[in-house]
């Protein structure tokens, strides 16, 4: 027993210097691996034992369906395969008059796990908040989530600390599919040890507990993952002519990691299906670059996305739609696309 | 005697206002204290209270023991107390007005009654006076009397007092409160104070109480805690289920959620010596079966029990539970009712069934995802057509730019409710909109262009993902 714990050690050692070498966090290597060997396609070696992913300093090994993927190949990536199931994770809004976004994007991910069974989702919310930002209506959340109006419960508390013990209860249940508790600023008796709590909670039911706060401001918590959610300008609505001008079409969020143990900050655009009930990252649909994608068109690095219309506007006729996402500076990190300038 | 003659005679005297409804709140705290005694307590007048003891004096040994009881207990409590007991309220009433502490076996009604004034036959004072105009001064006096004349002359209100105190005809008392089907209780030598001992308390009751329960084949959907403490105050505390309930130890986690709610309103003083658990409803208890593990198929029964259990803590309307509503008004199509009343689902939800579904339309309206409980004026300073969505839009005082509209969608009153409505004020256009950054809002428009005396006016409503 002694001796492979020492062996793990010395592994987790190696993994952590090799990380430093390469520059990267040790723990995404787990899933690096693990995507490199999905990308080549034939990596039998390592099929071995390729359901493990290192979530902290190498002491915890989880399965993958430890984690709930959104869907989005990029943020899956980023956060080395989705959002924790078993934990806490803090969905912020910026002000509260995002609350439309942030519950909808969470909305996404309760739909997300919802998929295939039947158990209830409770919804905790200051009176507060549900006068500030709106109560959750259930004849929306059935046509855009799926959501089942008996499947919603809803917890009204006047005060926080009756809010947060509610959650705490409902933490502890594994009846229950996930809690959503929904708060707004940054309340003194949500600290860490608050959180701390219901992280413990959520871990030992294995059930997701989202903590949206609105207008919050980010502080130290026990989430392990935290995203700041924003609405993003919807698309126009999709139809067999072509985009059907002026039209609001399907919801779209903008997600940025704003704290994470195995990704860099980033940012992402999303867009959720209300059809299909999933993700889809937004490809730009212009490929006007927030950075230039060359100076003095000398060097035609390749804008990512597709370009669609209007392809003959100097250099960019000779780009490659295939380029994907690399990065037009060096300095610039991976995981942020050039976003729309609008 | 008016206060001037009595400060006369006694210059010192405190005066005190009559408050009649303090005085009944104080005989209702009373008839709750004698609840130890018997479930079917009645309030009698401004100064009396019934209690019905039938099959409970063997419980405080024997009559005797408990008139002296109760009789003791009120004197420590610092009442003047006077009390009779007998086979007949009738009797019982007179017993305790003019004679004292007396217990009337049954049968000797008349030869009690029979020298008392007419007063003890609980009669209307014109007819007493008439009674005693023709010389009848006593009860016995009346029973000797010839009963068809009496009847004509003095009505018959008369005959049935005289027929109820002889036990002649029955007097029903109706209690004050319902009494409970089933209820448990223990007796204290030693106060207790705790509430945790209070708590385990509640739980040595309801194993009691779950062997009648099982007999009964019922479970509790409505308990109540009953605390007497010492000095005659009584706390009341119930609790609600949302499914029949006979298991002990969850009957006494949700007195515990009670009672962590109530510590600040429960006053323990010098503690409770009488601690009584009852079941105020109950309901038909299904059994489940339980497979080799242990574990019954019932996967609500975790829901409804946490759901109780918020319940007892924060209110009725703690856990809430969204239900349709046939209304095309957007905030009347969702109503959010009370988990406990929702109605209840005791087998497994069933997997959605394509073929089942009811067809639903190609393009449903889109709802937005939240709702404001009441619409929030905005000011629109400008549309870009008379009936057409605005440009911009001021709402908690920021303003908006709205770069993509949507709508309008016309949503009209409800005229088979609202009848006295005009119907072109509460015509609604409904619009989505988006602003420059992307936020996704419900507005509408109350009222059309054209009226000059009423204006329309825009609100916000709900905000779409």
């Amino acid at each position: 027993m002694a001796t492979s714990a020492v062996a793990r050690e010395t592994v987790f050692a190696l993994r952590r210097q090799i990380a430093k070498i390469e520059g990267t966090l040790p723990e995404r290597l787990a899933a690096g691996e693990r995507a490199r060997a999905r990308a080549d396609g034939n990596a039998p070696d390592l099929d071995v034992a390729p359901d493990i992913t290192i979530i902290r300093r190498g002491l915890a090994v989880a399965s993958p369906d430890a984690f709930l993927p959104t869907g989005v190949e990029r943020l899956d990536a980023a956060l080395s395969g989705g959002l924790p199931k078993a934990a806490l994770s803090e969905i912020h809004g910026l002000e509260t008059r995002n609350a439309g976004a942030v519950a909808g994007f969470v909305l996404s991910l309760v739909s997300l796990i919802l998929k295939g069974q039947a158990l209830p989702v409770l919804w905790i919310g200051t009176s507060e908040i549900f006068r500030e930002a709106g109560f959750p209506y259930a004849k929306g959340l059935q046509g855009l989530f799926g959501i089942a109006p008996e499947q919603l419960l809803f917890s009204e508390a006047p005060k926080l600390t009756d809010a947060l013990w509610v959650a705490e209860e409902a933490a502890k249940m594994t009846a229950l599919a996930a809690v959503i508790l929904e708060i707004r600023g940054s309340p003194h008796r949500l600290d860490l040890t608050a959180t701390r709590r219901l992280h413990a909670r959520a871990q030992s039911a294995g059930r997701p507990v989202f903590l949206l706060r609105q207008a919050g401001e980010a502080e130290p918590t026990a989430a392990p993952v935290r995203l700041i959610v924003s609405g993003a300008p919807a698309t126009s609505r999709r139809t067999i002519a072509g985009p059907l001008a002026d039209s609001i079409g399907r919801p779209a969020f903008t997600v940025s990691i704003g704290k994470s143990r195995t990704a860099l900050l980033g940012q992402f655009t999303l867009e959720w299906n209300p059809d299909e009930h999933r993700f889809e990252e937004r490809r730009p649909e212009n490929s006007v670059a927030v950075v230039p994608a060359s100076r003095g068109g000398a060097d035609p690095a390749p804008a990512p996305g597709t370009v669609v219309a209007f392809p003959a506007v100097g250099s960019f006729a000779a780009i490659s739609p295939t380029a994907g996402n690399q990065p037009s500076r060096p300095q610039r990190p991976a995981h942020i696309s050039p976003r729309r300038a609008g | 005697m008016g206060i001037a003659d009595a400060r006369a005679m006694h210059p010192s005297i405190d005066i005190v206002e009559a408050d009649p409804e303090a005085d009944r709140r104080l005989l209702e705290g009373l008839a709750d204290w004698c609840d130890r005694y018997t479930p079917l307590v009645a309030l009698d007048g401004a100064d009396g209270l019934y209690l019905d003891v039938t099959g409970c004096t063997h419980l405080f040994g024997g009559e005797r023991a408990m008139l002296d009881d109760i009789l003791a207990r009120f004197f420590q409590q610092g009442f003047d107390v006077r009390a009779g007991l007998a086979a007949t309220p009738g009797a019982a009433w007179a017993a305790a007005r003019f004679c004292g502490d007396r217990i009337i076996p049954s049968g000797e009604e008349e030869a009690l009654l029979a020298p008392l004034p007419l007063a003890a036959l609980r009669i209307e004072p014109d007819i007493r006076a008439s009674l005693e105009s023709v010389g009848l001064r006593t009860a016995g006096a009346v029973m000797a009397a010839p009963r068809a004349p009496l009847a004509r002359r003095f009505g018959a209100s008369l005959l049935l007092r005289l027929d109820q105190a002889l036990g002649r005809l029955d007097e029903a008392v109706s209690p004050r409160l319902p009494v409970a089907p089933l209820s448990v209780e223990r007796h204290l030598a030693e106060p207790v104070v705790l509430t945790a001992e209070i708590e385990r308390l509640v739980e040595m009751l309801a194993v009691t109480l779950k062997v009648d329960l099982e007999r009964r084949g019922e479970g509790a959907r409505m308990l109540a805690l009953l605390l007497f403490r010492v000095d005659g105050a009584v706390s009341r505390i119930a609790v609600g289920t949302s499914r029949p309930l006979r298991e002990p130890k969850l009957i006494q986690r949700l007195f515990h959620e009670r009672l962590t709610a109530l510590e600040q309103d429960i006053d323990a003083g010098y503690g409770f010596d009488l601690v009584r658990l009852s079941v105020l409803a109950a309901a038909a208890f299904d059994m489940q079966q339980a497979d080799l593990t242990g574990e019954t198929e019932d996967d609500g029964a975790d829901i409804a029990l946490f759901a109780d259990r918020i319940r007892a803590r924060l209110g009725d309307n703690a856990v809430l539970k969204a239900v349709a509503v046939e209304s095309h008004l957007p905030e009347r199509a969702v109503a959010t009712i009370p988990f406990s009343e929702a109605p209840q689902r005791t087998t497994p939800p069933k997997k959605p069934d394509r073929k089942d579904a009811p067809p639903a339309t190609i393009f449903p309206p889109e709802r937005p995802i939240r709702l404001f409980r009441s619409p929030e004026p905005i000011e629109v300073p400008a549309t870009e057509m008379p009936e057409g969505p605005p440009l911009h839009f001021r709402w908690r005082r920021a303003l908006y730019r709205v770069t993509r509209v949507e709508g309008p969608e016309r949503i009209a009153a409800e005229w088979w409710h609202e009848a006295m409505s005009d119907p072109v004020t509460s015509t609604r256009d409904y619009f989505r909109i988006e602003d420059a950054d992307g936020r996704r809002y419900w507005l509408y428009r109350q009222g059309l262009y054209g009226n000059p005396q009423v204006p329309p006016r825009w609100f916000m409503h709900g905000v779409f993902a």
